[in-house]
């Protein structure tokens, strides 16, 4: 395992969820978590839908009662304090605004539910509309607005008590891209300028790279991977989060010795992995991009450089993407393998040529322990 | 009535609402302003004849019986026994109205609340009372609310009274008898309304700090008000003009308006002054239902927006 | 919270769940009160009765004057209903497939039946046939009940017309039918749903129309209600309880032969 937490001890925690549990009749949502959340950082729970990541969101605001399991903010307990008392803001899917009150009124509910003085709550809903660029439209009713603008109203209504944590459950899914990429960066601003906790709910691996400090990636109930976006993506921690992140090619080797072994009954090399016997079957991940496909005669050209592996595979088919184009290969044995390289590189091979593939030994990551569904795209989504 | 219609399509588990979107929409030269129109003519025809021209001749008659004039509608409302009439009519159908929405309410909440199996269960049940015989109901609370009724037997057993309620022909019977046929149509109307409210509305009244009750009256209970409107508006209009249930359980001191031109026609042969009070009544139903179509937010034919 | 029963607290569920129950005991009782009356062996209509009997409606089948009006009733409900269909069809079509202005106002007219008060509609159509001397004749009773059960037809059509995608219509023309084959090759199939649910609520707004029914009413010719309603006035007699049920009965019988046929269309 070599993911890393980048431990920031500037930080303090601020929630913790202990042996939390969801169980639904015999259905188990969410599946003994633990995660602690810093204060004012931007965590993101990504994972497909079914992975218990609204569950967990649900059980934060509480909407969901835990099966079993703790939920410290501060280190108070949470479990049985009602979603009314428990001044967390939040931002829902479908905006849920109150279609019969105006903007205004909406951004001032939770003000005057909190009996705020007439001047204070004026105050504080002009600086919320300010704050998310609605001022021209006060007046207007939810319906009369496009779904971005619902989506700031619901925003500045989570925001206008100036609560601890703001906890936002896919409020970008129902936008188109364009608009969603606009208010992703409005988003992080925000984050920036409030220092406000922030956790974040999405199945778009795109939009949680774009927005978090830290990626929480949850599958069948638990967290399969937490870090930073970098972190998940260069060294992920197992093989699923390697194949639920981007996209990658996964081969089976023999381990002989250390830091060696054989693929296909060809020799690599493989960076030092603790647990790896000898004789033991592993995978080595390599990302699209991180491997080149060369020509025969390139590669006669180009010796292998020290720390690098090289298989032999036949073409399958070359695919031009516009900045970037990918080959897709198959190795002697039948191992399907994509090569992703920027267009301007050049790929000047034809399908039915030979081509050897390079890696670099230190760009690999080695699993030993994975089940077979970890491997497919779509595992666990739907 | 409508709701009525509709309700017992919808209970079948088709979606609610007055219907999909009709076909493609089609621009018809203007030649053809009226293609297909001559279809209505039957329909027009009949009712030309046997509805409109009779409405008419009877209003009509409230001017012109027994000399021309206005004379009928000042005795209307000059004669205390007659003014006392409008008061029983707009004092029973008001008290009606709001039993059955303080009835209708907590029942259109809970079939929208349980599971789908009970909610079906019992939204039958109001569909079955909607739709048994008005007549066979009426005569069966009769029967239970009489001196020697089950209901006064039940009370008296348990101790609660000593000696029989007067339970029929006065005013708790037509009351007790007419709240019960009115439920159905609030809670219709209600139920579809509040089974459109997206229940994430309120999950973030409660997040923003709504304790439930808080809720309840600052968010709840705004998203209901169209259907409590126009459901509560339909039962006035409704009891306005019923006729069978305050005949049958109510007593000579609190006779509505229905009664009270039956009787002119039938009893006096006073057309003119039954005449005058009919014509009350339509004005009062259109003007009420004219409100409740304006409550209503979708066009009943469609596609023509 | 308040629309989720677990999120919304156990007293408030119980509370809801208890007044719920109440209620619709209410709207039960006095339903099931008036089928179990029809069966008790009292004449006074003592509940619960000492016994249990079939006397009444063997009093009510023996007794011509209750078979008459029974047999009167179903023949001015069938009449009305095929009357309310027939001349609703066309109207729906008008409505639902014309471009013609003002037809948010025809329906209006259409459907004001069903908003002016029966008794007003009673009167009315009663003076009218007072001066033709058509009282108490089944052409009185089948036009009085088809007025107040077309819009019930009206409606019913539009609402299965509208759902019906006239583009099918269209194919069928396209494939070498005629307008007139089309429409019924193709349209009336798609829409029988509909046509036959007007064709109900007509049946059971006639079935169980009263006021209507007695002003138009004649010593020679009188229909189930009406025969309630003038042995109601004099005493509450236990064969009333019989013709009451059998009123629910059909209406039951209505109701079910609507939902299967709702559930066959869904299912189709």
């Amino acid at each position: 395992m070599s993911a890393v937490i980048k431990d920031d001890t500037r930080n303090q925690t601020l929630v913790s969820l202990r042996g939390l549990n969801k169980h639904y009749g015999d259905f188990t949502a969410v599946d003994n978590l633990d995660l602690e959340i810093q204060d004012g950082e931007f965590l993101t729970f990504l994972g497909s839908s079914g992975s218990g990541k609204s569950t967990t969101l649900s059980m934060l605001a509480g909407f969901e009662t835990p099966s079993s399991g703790e939920i410290l903010v501060d280190g108070q307990s949470l479990v049985s304090v009602p979603p009314h008392k428990r001044d967390i803001g939040m931002v829902f899917q479908r905006y849920s605004l109150f279609p019969h009150l105006n903007v205004r009124d909406n951004i001032g509910f939770p003000l005057a539910i909190r009996k705020l003085g007439a001047d204070e709550t004026r105050k504080r809903v002009e600086a919320m509309l300010k704050l998310v660029r609605l001022e021209p439209f006060a007046h207007r009713k939810p319906s009369q607005m496009s779904g971005g603008q619902q989506q700031r109203v619901a925003i500045a209504r989570a925001l206008v008590y100036e609560p601890r944590i703001l906890l936002m459950d896919e409020p970008l899914g129902a936008l188109d891209k364009k608009l969603r990429e606009d208010l992703q960066d409005e988003l992080r601003q925000l984050h920036r300028r409030l220092g406000i906790t922030i956790v974040y709910v999405t199945h778009d691996q795109e939009e949680a790279m774009r927005l978090s400090q830290r990626i929480a990636i949850f599958s069948h109930g638990r967290i399969v991977g937490l870090g930073t976006g970098y972190d998940l993506y260069q060294n992920p921690p197992n093989a699923f989060v390697a194949s639920f992140l981007g996209n990658s090619n996964f081969l089976r080797f023999t381990a002989s010795g250390n830091g060696a072994g054989h693929f296909e009954g060809q020799p690599v090399t493989v960076r030092l992995t603790p647990g790896l016997a000898n004789g033991q079957e592993a995978l080595i991940m390599v990302r699209p991009e991180k491997a080149l496909a060369l020509t025969v005669e390139q590669a006669a050209r180009e010796p292998l450089p020290a720390g690098w592996n090289e298989v032999t595979a036949t073409v399958a088919e070359l695919l031009f993407l516009g900045e970037s184009q990918t080959c897709h290969v198959v190795t002697q044995g039948g191992t399907a393998l994509t090569v992703k390289a920027l267009s301007a590189a050049g790929m000047p091979m034809q399908p039915g040529d030979q081509v050897r593939v390079r890696w670099a030994v230190a760009d690999a990551c080695i699993y030993t322990d994975w089940a077979e569904s970890d491997l497919s795209k779509g595992a666990g989504a739907h | 009535m409508k709701v009525a219609i509709n309700a017992l399509h919808n209970a079948q588990g088709a979606p609610s609402g007055t219907g999909a979107p009709g076909a493609a929409e089609r621009r018809p030269p203007i030649s053809q302003r009226w293609r297909g129109s001559r279809n209505l003519l039957p329909a027009l025809l009949f009712l030309g004849l046997f509805f409109f021209a009779p409405l008419v001749g009877l209003l009509l008659r409230g001017v012109l019986e027994p000399e021309p004039g206005l004379g009928n509608y000042a005795q209307l409302f000059a004669n205390s026994a007659y003014a006392r009439v409008l008061f029983n009519t707009f004092s029973v159908a008001g008290l009606v109205t709001l039993i059955s929405v303080l009835l209708g309410f907590p029942l259109a909440w809970a079939i929208t609340l349980v599971p789908k199996g009970w909610g079906r269960w019992l939204l039958n049940i109001v569909l079955l009372s909607m739709w048994t015989s008005l007549l066979a109901r009426t005569y069966s609370w009769l029967v239970l609310l009489q001196s020697s009724g089950v209901i006064n037997k039940a009370l008296m057993a348990m101790g609660i009274i000593d000696a029989p309620l007067e339970m029929v022909h006065n005013l708790t019977g037509v009351v007790i008898g007419m709240s019960y046929i009115m439920i159905p149509f609030i809670v219709l109307p209600l139920q579809a309304t509040m089974h459109a409210i997206d229940p994430m509305v309120l999950q973030a009244g409660s997040i923003c700090g709504a304790s439930p009750w808080t809720n309840f009256w600052k968010v709840f209970l705004p998203l209901c008000r169209s259907g409590l409107f126009s459901g509560a508006l339909m039962v006035f209009v409704m009891s306005l003009g019923y006729y069978v249930t305050p005949a049958l359980l109510g007593g000579a001191q609190n006779m509505m308006l229905p009664e009270f031109i039956i009787q002119q026609v039938q009893s006096f042969l006073n057309w003119g002054l039954a005449s005058a009070a009919a014509a009350l009544l339509v004005v009062i139903t259109l003007v009420l239902f004219y409100l409740y179509l304006k409550l209503q937010p979708e066009s009943p034919v469609g596609n023509a927006r | 919270m308040l629309l989720s029963p677990n999120a919304m607290g156990r007293p408030l569920r119980t509370g809801l769940y208890l007044t719920t129950g109440l209620i619709a005991a209410f709207l039960l009782l006095p339903v099931v009160f008036i089928i179990l009356l029809s069966f008790g062996s009292s004449q006074w209509l003592v509940f619960p009765p000492p016994g249990w009997t079939f006397k009444w409606y063997a009093q009510f089948f023996a007794n011509p004057e209750w078979m008459d009006a029974a047999l009167a009733s179903l023949k001015v409900a069938l009449l009305t209903t095929f009357a309310a269909v027939a001349l609703g069809l066309p109207t729906a079509f008008a409505l639902v497939r014309g471009r013609f202005p003002g037809r948010e106002l025809l329906y209006g007219l259409f459907t004001m039946p069903m908003i002016v008060p029966l008794v007003i509609i009673a009167v009315a159509v009663y003076a009218l046939f007072l001066k033709l001397g058509y009282t108490g004749t089944l052409f009185a009773f089948v036009v009085s009940h088809v007025i107040v059960a077309l819009p019930f037809t009206i409606i019913s059509i539009i609402n299965s017309l509208k759902l019906f995608d006239q583009s099918i219509e269209d194919a069928a023309v396209i494939c070498g039918a005629s307008r007139l084959q089309a429409i019924f090759k193709v349209t009336f199939p798609a829409i029988r749903p509909g046509m036959i649910a007007g064709g109900l609520f007509a049946f059971l707004v006639s079935w169980d129309e009263v006021v209507l029914s007695v002003m138009m009413a004649s010593p020679d010719l009188q229909t189930l209600p009406v025969k309630m309603w003038t042995t109601l006035r004099q005493d509450l007699s236990p064969v009333i309880a019989v013709a009451s049920t059998l009123l629910i009965g059909l209406s039951l019988l209505v109701m079910f032969i609507a939902a299967a046929l709702r559930r066959r269309a869904e299912n189709a």
